[in-house]
């Protein structure tokens, strides 16, 4: 079916009418940039937020103290909260003592020493079920065990970052270290990729360093994972946590500043309800960009033949039948559409992957858009601009050549 | 609205007539249904022996395509094509393959004196150049029939004159030709002369005897 003379017509009308050509060729492929870029931009935002949320376990209550803002039972305001061992073995069994846990004792910045060299790094001593409340992810050796708990072990897991400025790349496994000058042995090491604040954590069995930092009994803080509760149960226990610690530290049940209880659960929901809510505005822009794109398509569709009212009326005076010359018509709107389309498809997504190389923010990540919606918007611009090409070519074609010859 | 009211007309083949008329006397109708560019109510129109009664558009395409050629007062060349392109185009409708309908097109041009002019656009060239090459088109599918519709319209009489001989010089190879035209001197050139009034033939005759009656 490919008739050189025919696209060779076609082409040399293309080319001969540049302007018409450009400015038809520009409001399809403007349209599907547009969309692209656009689409692109949101999906970026989403992955990025996501991305963010990743760092922790979904389903996990994380335990915070504060300082109390009422005065209550005979104490004055401003009191620190001390949690103890016994309130996470009260809380645990409160919900049947089954889920992973874990208490967590942190020093932001602790003196650590490795032949000689010396920087400080975080250090949180913390129970083996950190590692899956944290999303830990091991690169060698093993995370802290009940064993290293029971026996009080001085053994430690470090992140990238201690592998990086302290070791210098060297191996750090079976490695000594001093941390407020008690030595422990490196038993694993792990890389966060999305934290750098975490790769600069140390951890320690939670018993090693409560003693070894004068903790005694005492913990900053709990994480305590949901299981598979569904979100409505998992909120009565973060509100129930809350009330039993309440109680227990004696903190009136109207101050908010005393126990914290972040519920990522429910943290979560917000962020799908985020995620949607961007997701209907990306949705919004493409089905806008597009609606644009088609009305421009089929105005400038119909302006053009309409332009042409004369050159189909000499035509056909020449002797051309009706079909060729809606065809013609045709043929020249998909190939110019499909042109441009390609070229605006081209240049989103080459502005998005150079977006993705340089533009690497907390939230905004990978941005990228699906083949198919590009394709899609791509070929429904097609239709519609031969379509609107379509209705006047046939009315052209229909047209008488005198009337039409008429036309000045 | 009813512009033609009987006319009963034959063109032989290889005659040169003109019509004549005021405005409105119904002479561009009659060219229009003599070009199957427009269509009649009542009556018969024969081209060639055959009867030119309800064709479809492909048809009514294709019996211009085989029998008729146009020449226009407005030129009517496609402004974005040149003279060589212009002349070649109802070849394309034919489908004579590109070189061939390039190569017939420059006879053509030749022939009424445009072969260094093949490569201009119609913008570049004067309105008699312009006609000519309307002309060329008109001749490129070997038509029976030439109709002209104000041919000299648009142009001044020296270029006018040059435009006539060159239609004269296509009647003498046999080709039958039609010329519309309310310029007397025009009329005169043409071996017979329609003079239509109100949708009828008010006389025919030849171009002496008409011109002796219109100056009674």
């Amino acid at each position: 079916m490919f008739d050189i003379d025919k696209w060779s017509e076609i082409f040399a009308t293309m080319i001969k009418n540049p302007l018409r050509t450009f400015l038809t060729g520009l409001s399809v492929g403007l349209g599907i940039f547009i969309l692209v870029v656009m689409q692109g931009l949101g999906f970026g935002l989403q992955n990025g937020v996501m991305k963010e949320f990743n760092d922790d376990a979904i389903n996990s209550l994380w335990i915070r103290r504060g300082s109390t803002s009422i005065p209550y039972a005979g104490m004055k305001a401003n009191r620190r909260i001390e949690y103890e061992n016994s309130d996470l073995d009260m809380i645990r069994n409160l919900f049947g003592g089954e889920d992973t846990y874990s208490a967590r004792v942190s020093l932001w910045n602790a003196n650590v020493k490795y032949k000689g060299q010396a920087q400080n790094f975080g250090v949180r001593s913390v129970h083996p079920g950190h590692q899956e409340l944290e999303k830990t992810v091991l690169k060698e050796g093993r995370y802290i065990n009940e064993n290293d708990i029971r026996d009080e072990r001085k053994v430690a897991v470090v992140g990238q970052t201690i592998l990086d400025d302290l070791f210098r790349g060297n191996p750090a496994l079976n490695e000594y270290i001093e941390i407020a000058g008690v030595n422990f042995k490196v038993i694993g090491t792990f890389s966060d990729p999305n934290g750098r604040w975490e790769n600069r954590q140390i951890y320690l069995p939670i018993s090693t360093g409560q003693k070894i930092f004068g903790r005694n009994d005492k913990v900053d803080m709990f994480i305590l994972s949901t299981s598979d509760r569904p979100l409505d149960e998992t909120i009565e226990m973060s509100e129930k946590i809350e009330a039993v610690l309440k109680d227990r530290h004696r903190v009136h049940p109207d101050d908010t500043r005393a126990i914290w209880v972040r519920n990522n659960n429910e943290e979560f929901g917000m962020f799908l309800d985020i995620f949607k809510g961007i997701e209907v505005f990306i949705w919004g822009i493409g089905f806008f960009t597009l609606f644009a794109g088609m009305i421009g398509v089929a105005n400038i569709m119909a302006i053009v033949v309409k332009e042409r009212t004369k050159e189909i009326g000499i035509r056909k005076a020449l002797g051309a039948p009706p079909g060729t010359i809606i065809s013609q018509i045709i043929q020249e709107a998909t190939f110019l559409t499909f042109v441009s389309g390609c070229i605006g498809l081209v240049c989103g997504i080459g502005i998005l992957s150079v977006l993705a190389d340089n533009l690497e923010h907390d939230f905004f990540s990978n941005p990228r858009v699906s083949p198919w919606i590009s394709m899609g918007a791509l070929g429904l611009l097609m239709v519609v601009g031969i379509f609107a090409g379509l209705i006047p070519a046939v009315r052209a074609a229909r047209i008488n050549p005198v009337e039409a010859l008429r036309d000045e | 609205m009813e512009v033609l009211k009987g006319i009963d007309l034959r063109i032989d083949e290889g005659e040169l007539v003109s019509i004549m008329g005021s405005s409105g006397s119904g002479k561009s109708t009659l060219l229009n249904i003599l070009g199957i560019l427009d269509s009649y109510n009542e009556g018969d129109y024969r081209l060639n022996g055959v009867s030119m009664s309800g064709l479809s558009e492909k048809q009514a395409a294709n019996y211009r395509s085989r029998f008729l050629g146009f020449v226009f007062q407005s030129f009517n060349l496609i402004n974005f094509k040149t003279a060589l392109e212009n002349v070649a185009l109802p070849l394309y409708y034919q489908k004579v393959p590109r070189s061939k309908r390039n190569q017939i097109a420059l006879e053509y041009l030749k022939k009424v004196g445009l072969e260094e002019w093949k490569d201009h656009l119609p913008s570049e060239m004067s309105g008699g150049q312009k006609q000519r090459v309307a002309i060329a088109r008109s001749l490129i599918t070997q038509p029976k029939v030439i109709l002209a519709d104000e041919p000299t319209g648009a142009l001044d009489t020296k270029t006018s004159y040059e435009v006539m001989d060159v239609l004269k010089q296509v009647n003498a190879e046999g080709i039958t030709v039609v010329i519309v035209t309310h310029e007397n001197d025009i009329a005169d050139m043409t071996d017979r002369i329609i003079r239509l009034k109100d949708g009828r033939i008010e006389s025919t005759g030849r171009p002496s005897e008409i011109a002796q009656d219109a100056h009674v």
